[in-house]
Parts: structure tokens; C-alpha cells; sequence
């Protein structure tokens, strides 16, 4: 029967991960964006910019000033990337020693904090709340219980099916939804990028006076 | 939107009136605008609400419909209904929605009446989505249908018409090249002094903003003579002068093609080396990034801010500056379009640092600047003129803490927008371009 579980979630995760890739492509459908001005600055500059410096909070006014948001973002995504790694270990089994267990805790704890504070928020913080359709609660959740789950079996296998369970909604949802944004993020990342290192405007020192 | 106010305007009626045919012409335009990039834009906006504190409109005034995610949720929901199947299957939860009357109506209010274009929200994203021109694609659907605002229309159409958006006859235009030469000749005291018209095979061809000839003939005067101290072989137009393209704002991109071709072809005609974009915040992004996306080819010709070119002359000595001419405190409002758009970001700082005798930073600038609530279109739409005044008070206070007693910009339309928050706010400053500011330190 377990078993039976750890194939759903490799299917699961081919599924989102094909699908995610067909989502890609077909934004492609729409025609592809052209550039025909001279850049002045350095694309691969800006790119790199986006995925670096440009994801700092001393870079990020909307970071800056929302710093409780955005280190429950943090703890949020570690967790989210912690509880995979535990999900893997448990799918191709192998040992984690208590060091590493005692850090998958605290990690998921962390990120179990961080998520619950953001699903908080988006209840009781009235704009947040009036930006938010169901999918934007329902995604929220759906992470929180995984993160949940993943949690409580570092400490007891026998509710393992139940967190493959939650894996393998997790991972079907994930096209169809805001979590898809763990795909899309980087695309998008890639044209900020693009956008304001062609322009020379980002990172600071991408053009000189004599560009 | 307060329906009340807006039930005997004709616009509103316009709205009122539309027909299905018209909606699905908004939606073909709409696909047609969208590319991949916008296309991946569009489906993965986090809904986090972090861009709140990013948008004058919002921090000025708290409403929702001003917070750049909930502007860009408008957007996004018509998106999803009409191109995505989660959207299409279960639009509720998912956020989507159909593109109904009410819904056309939010996008005027919010999308025109409560957005500058500016872009200070894509650079806060906690992705980086690109809303500014997101809302901008949403714009050129609207005036597909001719739903641009009054004024805004009007702007694009009389460039369209009169050759300049401020509708000056080509006759006024000469008269006023010629007699700024002769004052030219009267300070510089040399009769060789020259605003060269349609002058050929020069190195720059340099255009300027119609509101200059109209309203600030000495913004010309200063430019003419940085090129006459910097012995510059340069032309004007007598025609195709106008930097501004209010099609970057209205959203309409054969206006916006048509008008930027306009000095695409003087370039070729006078056959100059680089255009020179005069001091225009949404003209500088106009010509130099979004034409030839507009005329989809590949300019065989430099494109070049005035700030570049003067930057250029105190770099090699060409021009000799004398800081003590200048000796009130200046600050600098950056326009969006020009530095967080353009990419524009240092020139004027080193220009200015070498004319003025007291330079003061405002905080936060460069591409981090408030947007000053003159952009976008706004001071043309005197519908929302309200909402520009009441969220230019995030500029005004800006401009107050710097305690400067000037305050340059290299943009005609921040200009306008300045002066009309030093008056509002009573901030008691001057408002000067940064070539005005060179001028007034030059040693001839």
C-alpha cells in the first residue's frame, strides 16, 4: 500500500512538472516579445542582478518595509524546500543523521510559522484580503498541511501515507494554481532581468558615462 | 468609481453603449498585444500586496483600487477567463472574470485614473512582474475602442493632425526658432550664432517638447547655447520636431508608431548621425526603447538623451562650467520614464554636480524615485485631475525634506506636474531643466 503511494507521488510529480513545462511553452503561443532597440546596458548583468543582489532587502523598498513578510517568506520557502528533501528521503530511502533530522525540524517549523503567519495575514489584513481569490487561500493551505505533515512524520512514520497523500495533491494542484509560481518565478526572474539590464538601469554599475 | 458624478458624461455613456462586438474587439486586440513574456506575467502574480507601499496612488490615498496588484488583478482576471482553463472552468476560484461593462469601467477608473505608467511597483514586485506595461496592454485594448479619456485623445490626435501636440502652426514654430537665434546671438554677442532648421548631414539632429516653443522658450535658448559654447554641428526641424508620443500613454501603438516613424524619418532625410531626444521623460522612452518595438525594425542610427550629449561635453572639456553661477540649493526629481525606463541614471547627476554649486540627493532616486503623479498621461485627463494633485503629495513631500530652493528635471511634463504641486503644496521652490540649470553656469 505504501508503496502504492510512493508511485502516486513520483506520477504527481511528473505530472506537475510536465504540465508546468507545457504551461512555459505555451506562453510562447502568444508570439514572442521582440527587441529591436539597441540595448545600452548588459542583459546577462541584469539577469544575474535579479537572481542575486536584486532579491536583497536592502535592495527591495517593498522588502525593506515589510521585513516580518518577507523573513516569513524566507523561513515559508526553506520549509517548502526542506520538506521536499525529506519527501525524498523517504521515496528513495536514505539515512539522515540527527544532526540532519534535528535541522529538518527546525526548518520545517520555521517555514510551518511562516506560512500560517502569511495565511493569517491574507485573513485579517483587509487589502491583502480584497486582492485574494479562493486559489490564493486554498494554495496556502494545501503547503501548510504538507508542511505539517512532513513535520510530525520526522517524529512518527505512521501517518506517512497521509503526507504522501497531501504530496500528491500538492503536486496536482501545482499547474493549476498560484503555487505554480515555484516554476514561473524563475522565468519571470529572467525577464526582469532582461528588462532592466538591456535598458542599463539595473544592476548599478551595469553602464558607465561612456556607454 | 462614483457613477453619479460620470451619468451625464459622454464618456460614461460611451461605456454604457457598448455593444458586444466592441468587447470582443477589445478582447482581439488584447491577445494580439499579449506576448510570451506578458502571457507568463499574466498567470503568476502572488497576490502578496507587497507593491502597496510602492504606488504614490496608494501610499496618498489608501484605497485598494490603487494598490498595483489589485490594478493588475483587472488585468489578470479578463486574462484567465479568456486564456486559461483553469480560469475558463472555474473562473471563481481561480480569480477570473468576464469582461462586462462594470469591468471595462474599472479598468478606465483604475487602469487610466489611477496608474502613471511609472513602474515603481514592477521594481518592488516580490517577482519582478512587469505591471506597468501590463496595464499599459490593457490600455491599448480600451483604445481600440476608442476608449482612451477625453483629454488624453485629444493629445494623441491633435500630434496626429498638427504634426506637435500642442497643435503650433509650422509658421509659429519658425518664427520662434528665429527669433530665439537672435537672442542667442545677443547673449553669446556673435551674429554667427545659429538655430540651424533642416540644416543636412549634421551630427545631431536635436527635437524638443511643443510645450518649449509654446510655454518655455528659454529651455531652447539654454540647449542652443550648450551647442554653440560646445561648437556642435546640430539641426532642428522645421517639421518633424516633437519628441513627445502621447501613443506611449493613450496605449495606441499604430498613434505611437506614426509618430515616432515621424523622426525616424527626419533622421533619414537630414541625413544627421544621432537623435537627440530633448529634455522628455516619456519621450526619451518612446524613441530610444519602445519605437522600433513599435515599427518592429532596427534603427540604423544612435538614439541619444540630451543629458548623454551634454554629459559627454564637460567629460571631454568641450564645455567649461562655473558651479558659483548656480548658487541656490538644487535637488533632482527623476523622471521614470527617462531613469527607471530609460535608463538614464547618472548623466544628469554628473552634469549637475559640475553646475551647481549645492547639489542635494532627494530620497529615495534614481530608479527608485517616486513617480512625481504627472506621468501616464495624467495631466492631459483632467477627469482624474483630483487624484494626480492629492497623490503628487508623496513628490511634494520628497521635494520639501531635501529643503532645496530648485528643483531640476529633465522632463517637460514632470515640470508642469512640479509646478502645479509648488503651488498646491506651497513648496516655494523654482522648477528648472537640467539644461537651463548648465546654461545658466556656462562660460562662453
Amino acid at each position: 500500500m505504501l508503496s502504492l503511494f510512493k508511485y502516486g507521488v513520483i506520477l504527481s510529480f511528473f505530472f506537475s512538472l510536465v504540465f508546468l513545462s507545457i504551461s512555459v511553452l505555451k506562453t510562447f503561443s502568444f508570439g514572442k516579445k521582440t527587441y529591436n532597440a539597441q540595448p545600452r546596458g548588459d542583459w546577462k548583468k541584469g539577469v544575474l542582478y535579479a537572481f542575486g543582489k536584486g532579491l536583497m532587502p536592502w535592495e527591495k523598498e517593498s522588502a525593506k518595509k515589510h521585513l516580518p513578510t518577507y523573513v516569513a517568506g524566507i523561513f515559508y520557502h526553506g520549509g517548502i524546500f526542506t520538506s521536499f528533501f525529506y519527501l525524498l528521503s523517504l521515496i528513495f530511502p536514505f539515512r539522515l543523521n540527527t544532526l540532519i533530522i534535528f535541522l529538518v525540524r527546525l526548518l520545517i517549523s520555521l517555514g510551518f510559522l511562516g506560512g500560517l503567519g502569511l495565511f493569517l495575514k491574507r485573513i485579517f489584513h483587509v487589502p491583502l484580503r480584497k486582492i485574494s481569490c479562493p486559489d490564493d487561500f486554498a494554495s496556502n493551505l494545501i503547503v501548510n498541511i504538507f508542511l505539517a505533515f512532513a513535520l510530525i512524520c520526522t517524529f512518527t512514520w505512521t501517518l506517512i501515507p497521509f503526507f504522501y497523500l497531501i504530496a500528491i495533491l500538492m503536486f496536482f494542484y501545482i499547474p493549476l494554481g498560484k503555487i505554480r509560481h515555484c516554476f514561473f518565478f524563475f522565468y519571470i526572474r529572467i525577464l526582469f532581468g532582461l528588462f532592466y539590464g538591456r535598458r542599463g538601469v539595473l544592476p548599478k554599475n551595469n553602464i558607465t558615462l561612456e556607454t | 468609481m462614483d457613477k453619479k458624478n460620470y451619468s451625464k458624461d459622454p464618456f460614461e455613456e460611451k461605456i454604457d453603449g457598448l455593444k458586444p462586438e466592441d468587447n470582443k474587439k477589445i478582447l482581439q486586440v488584447f491577445r494580439s498585444k499579449i506576448d510570451n513574456q506578458y502571457a507568463a506575467h499574466l498567470i503568476s502574480c502572488l497576490h502578496c500586496g507587497l507593491c502597496a507601499d510602492s504606488c504614490h496612488y496608494y501610499l496618498a490615498t489608501k484605497d485598494v483600487r490603487s494598490l498595483p496588484s489589485y490594478k493588475l488583478s483587472l488585468v489578470e482576471k479578463v486574462f484567465k477567463k479568456y486564456f486559461t482553463l483553469p480560469g475558463k472552468k472555474a473562473s471563481a476560484w481561480f480569480g477570473a472574470k468576464g469582461l462586462s461593462k462594470d469591468m471595462v469601467r474599472s479598468w478606465v477608473d483604475s487602469l487610466f485614473g489611477r496608474c502613471t505608467l511609472c513602474g515603481r511597483c514592477s521594481l518592488n514586485c516580490s517577482i519582478g512582474l512587469n505591471i506597468a506595461y501590463l496595464i499599459r496592454t490593457a490600455r491599448t485594448s480600451l483604445a481600440a475602442v476608442g476608449l482612451v479619456p477625453p483629454g488624453l485623445q485629444s493629445t494623441v490626435s491633435t500630434a496626429i493632425e498638427k504634426g506637435n501636440n500642442m497643435g503650433i502652426p509650422r509658421e509659429d514654430w519658425i518664427e520662434t526658432v528665429e527669433w530665439l537665434e537672435e537672442e542667442l546671438q545677443r547673449e553669446v554677442d556673435d551674429p554667427q550664432a545659429e538655430l540651424p532648421l533642416d540644416k543636412k548631414n549634421t551630427r545631431l539632429f536635436y527635437t524638443v517638447n511643443p510645450r518649449e516653443p509654446k510655454f518655455f522658450p528659454l529651455s531652447i535658448l539654454a540647449v542652443g547655447k550648450i551647442f554653440y559654447a560646445a561648437g556642435e554641428s546640430w539641426t532642428f526641424s522645421r517639421d518633424n520636431y516633437d519628441v513627445t508620443n502621447y501613443g506611449l500613454y493613450s496605449g495606441d501603438d499604430e498613434a505611437s508608431g506614426l509618430l515616432s516613424d515621424r523622426l525616424n524619418k527626419s533622421m533619414e532625410t537630414l541625413g544627421a548621425q544621432t537623435l537627440v531626444l530633448a529634455e522628455c521623460g516619456h519621450g526619451f522612452n518612446s524613441n530610444r526603447w519602445e519605437a522600433p518595438e513599435w515599427l518592429n525594425k532596427k534603427y540604423g542610427f544612435k538614439v541619444k538623451s540630451i543629458l548623454q550629449v551634454v554629459a559627454e561635453y564637460i567629460k571631454e572639456g568641450r564645455i567649461k562650467l562655473d558651479p558659483f553661477l548656480n548658487t541656490k540649493p538644487v535637488t533632482l526629481h527623476d523622471p521614470c520614464n527617462l531613469v527607471r525606463l530609460g535608463g538614464i541614471v547618472e548623466e544628469q547627476r554628473y552634469i549637475l554636480k559640475h553646475a551647481v554649486g549645492r547639489f542635494i540627493e532627494m530620497y529615495p532616486n534614481r530608479e527608485k524615485n517616486f513617480c512625481c503623479g504627472g506621468g501616464g498621461g495624467q495631466l492631459a485627463m483632467t477627469r482624474f485631475a483630483d487624484r494626480r494633485l492629492e497623490a503628487g503629495k508623496i513628490k511634494a513631500d520628497q521635494i520639501k525634506e531635501t529643503g532645496a530652493k530648485i528643483v531640476a528635471t529633465p522632463c517637460h511634463n514632470c515640470i508642469d506636474q512640479l509646478m502645479e504641486l509648488n503651488k498646491h503644496y506651497k513648496l516655494g521652490v523654482e522648477i528648472k531643466t537640467v539644461c537651463e540649470i548648465v546654461a545658466d553656469a556656462l562660460i562662453v
